[in-house]
């Protein structure tokens, strides 16, 4: 019962953070220089056509008026035209949303995998030649300027051998050639390698990182010497009573995290041309494509905000000391 | 506490922090950028084609590799590289130094009032901070920039350092909170200080040290943003940064051909944050006596 009005509590808060951003948001675009259709028009339109274009916009009325009608459109789900596509916002989002997904879910989950894996093994051999080796290349790929990173993989992989395509997520000609679903799946993961192996080294390193003084710090507790004094097995020490515990912090990280991660995959997807929200916006932003740059950014708000909600129950959940 | 005991607590942290090797490899990393640094205010004297904006070498048309007069070679107007990447290392340390400075000013204050103050300012202070630091800095900066255009490089600092404060000002409001309730507080509030006398003149000699160990946290972070950002094209166009060096081979369609162009802006960001998260690193230790070695603690 406490946890459902604490699921409320923090709903009605999401809620009205995202009222703020958008009010921001209005309030900055009113501010940014030019007349607001200036945006959108090129100097050949005549005087009457950008007056006309004011008033069918609604740009004439008053300023609070026309704040009610932008909240009102954006909870009925009309976010605006693309001035590039020429199409509704809210379809060019949906279109892009799944690569991205699908891009983010799987170099994430692959990462903090991998990266609590290997930090169990680190911190558990402390200072031996493994613990070193991995440590020093989790700083080394903890540190590595991103799209540079991505620039190399892609020259080296990409370019230099040609194993894997430059970009994009498929390649049209196969699609249109053969219908089997296991051909059209290989390709996607063909395409999508390069893209995920980036991302994967760059979360890999801070997980593995954070993992390796969790379990440090774990090891160091009263319940671990008492399983050894019961004369319990390493492995069962190691995977059951100390990785288990350990590996909350990281949950945690996940949420606080997701703000580098989200920046990191918008400049993957950028570099490996993946058509997802991060190149999208990053593709608005260059061609004053403000209402497509807009929606963009609504939604990555909106999801860090209901991630950090999802990751703060999940902590809860997985820590029984813990109660809201 | 005189000078002097202020003198012996730095010379025994310096010594840990010297004999440490993450502090050792950082400070020598620091200074080899440092003079590359100052190196850039040189190589546009002995001859004006050095200049890493304008200068442009009259012999040459396109992108040559490393030759006697441009050690790593030129871009693709002529431009020679190295000067380029000592500017860049300029560029690099004001960025990072100067939002790492305005975030830890404002952290430190928004900190210090939030846990003295508590109750209802200390809530919405550290709610709006959370908030803060959750959100995606380059994708903020990107937002900005569709709607103002292209920012200068003071404006990008200002903004990094606007949305880098939020985890100083939690570290530092923990301080303060505990700092609160130390009998000479209690003791200068009997005397008569006002609250601001007491953050400033109390709280803060005691928080400082903290403050300053975040500060090369926030220089990564400060840097590699930029970085992004330029790298993306949406920089200060007149600043000669290594994101923007990495930004014009990508552009010029020069990324496959001229791997000497490529490779050493982006070592130099990625050692430069390696140098200030090794220093963090170790001055942590100095700071946290628990995270020392044990032979060491003895």
């Amino acid at each position: 019962m406490r946890t459902r009005q604490y699921i409320l509590n923090k709903f009605i808060e999401i809620t009205i953070i995202f009222f703020i951003i958008l009010t921001i948001l209005f309030f900055l675009f009113r501010l940014s220089p030019g007349t607001p259709i200036s945006k959108m028009v090129d100097p050949s339109f005549t005087l009457e056509d950008q007056n006309l274009l004011i008033e069918q916009l609604g740009l004439d009325k008053p300023a609070f008026e026309q704040y009610l009608i932008y909240l009102k459109n954006f909870f009925t789900g009309n976010l605006g035209f693309s001035f590039h596509y020429g199409e509704p916002v809210s379809n060019i989002i949906s279109a892009r949303l799944p690569w991205t997904i699908l891009l983010f879910t799987s170099s994430t989950l692959l990462a903090a995998f991998v990266g609590v894996v290997l930090g169990k093994i680190a911190a558990w051999r402390k200072e031996s030649a493994i613990d070193n080796i991995l440590s020093l290349s989790a700083l080394v790929c903890h540190t590595l300027f991103i799209p540079w990173f991505a620039l190399l993989i892609l020259w080296f992989w990409g370019f230099k051998l040609g194993w894997f395509p430059l970009g994009g997520t498929l390649s049209p000609e196969l699609w249109i050639t053969t219908c089997s679903p296991l051909i059209k799946l290989l390709d996607i993961l063909h395409h999508m390698f390069l893209p995920l192996m980036t991302l994967f080294f760059i979360h890999m390193g801070s997980y593995l990182l954070l993992m390796r003084s969790s379990m440090l710090s774990v090891l160091k507790e009263d319940y671990i010497i008492t399983a050894k004094a019961k004369g319990l097995s390493e492995k069962i020490i190691r995977n059951k009573h100390a990785a288990k515990n350990a590996s909350l912090p990281v949950i945690t990280s996940v949420g606080l995290s997701l703000a580098f991660s989200i920046n990191g995959g918008a400049l993957t997807e950028q570099i490996f041309t993946w058509p997802g929200i991060g190149r999208e916006l990053i593709f608005a932003v260059s061609n004053n494509d403000y209402p497509l740059a807009q929606a963009c950014f609504l939604l990555i708000a909106g999801v860090v905000l209901v991630a950090n909600l999802i990751v703060d129950l999940l902590y809860a959940y997985m820590d029984p000391r813990i109660t809201y | 506490m005189s000078k002097n005991h202020y003198l012996a607590r730095f010379q025994k942290g310096w010594q840990i922090f010297i004999l440490n090797p993450l502090g050792k490899t950082g400070i020598i990393l620091l200074i080899v950028f440092m003079l590359m640094a100052a190196s850039s205010f040189f190589i546009p004297l002995l001859d004006p084609m050095y200049d890493p904006m304008t200068g442009i070498d009259p012999l040459i048309k396109e992108s040559t590799g490393p030759s006697f007069h441009h050690w790593l070679g030129t871009d693709n107007v002529g431009r020679d590289l190295f000067a380029q990447l000592m500017e860049g290392a300029k560029v690099a340390f004001i960025v990072g130094l100067a939002s790492a400075f305005i975030s830890i000013v404002l952290g430190t204050t928004i900190g210090m009032i939030s846990g003295y103050a508590g109750g209802i300012t200390d809530r919405i202070l550290m709610r709006f901070a959370d908030i803060i630091m959750i959100m995606p800095s380059l994708v903020v900066l990107l937002i900005l920039a569709s709607l103002f255009g292209q920012f200068n490089i003071w404006i990008i600092v200002f903004i990094i350092a606007i949305m880098r404060w939020p985890a100083v000002s939690r570290v530092i409001r923990s301080q303060a909170l505990s700092l609160k309730s130390r009998p000479f507080i209690e003791a200068s509030k009997v005397a008569g200080a006002s609250d601001i006398r007491i953050i400033f003149r109390h709280i803060m000699p005691n928080v400082l040290p903290l403050a300053f160990l975040y500060m090369t946290f926030r220089v990564t972070s400060a840097i590699l943003v930029e970085a992004a950002l330029s790298f993306l094209g949406f920089g200060d166009p007149s600043q000669v940064s290594w994101g923007m060096m990495l930004q014009w081979v990508w552009k010029s369609g020069h990324m496959f051909q001229a791997p000497y162009w490529l490779i050493p802006p982006g070592i130099c960001i990625s050692l430069l944050t390696l140098s200030f998260y090794l220093l963090g690193r170790a001055m942590d230790e100095v700071l946290d006596p628990r995270l020392r070695k044990e032979e060491e603690r003895k």
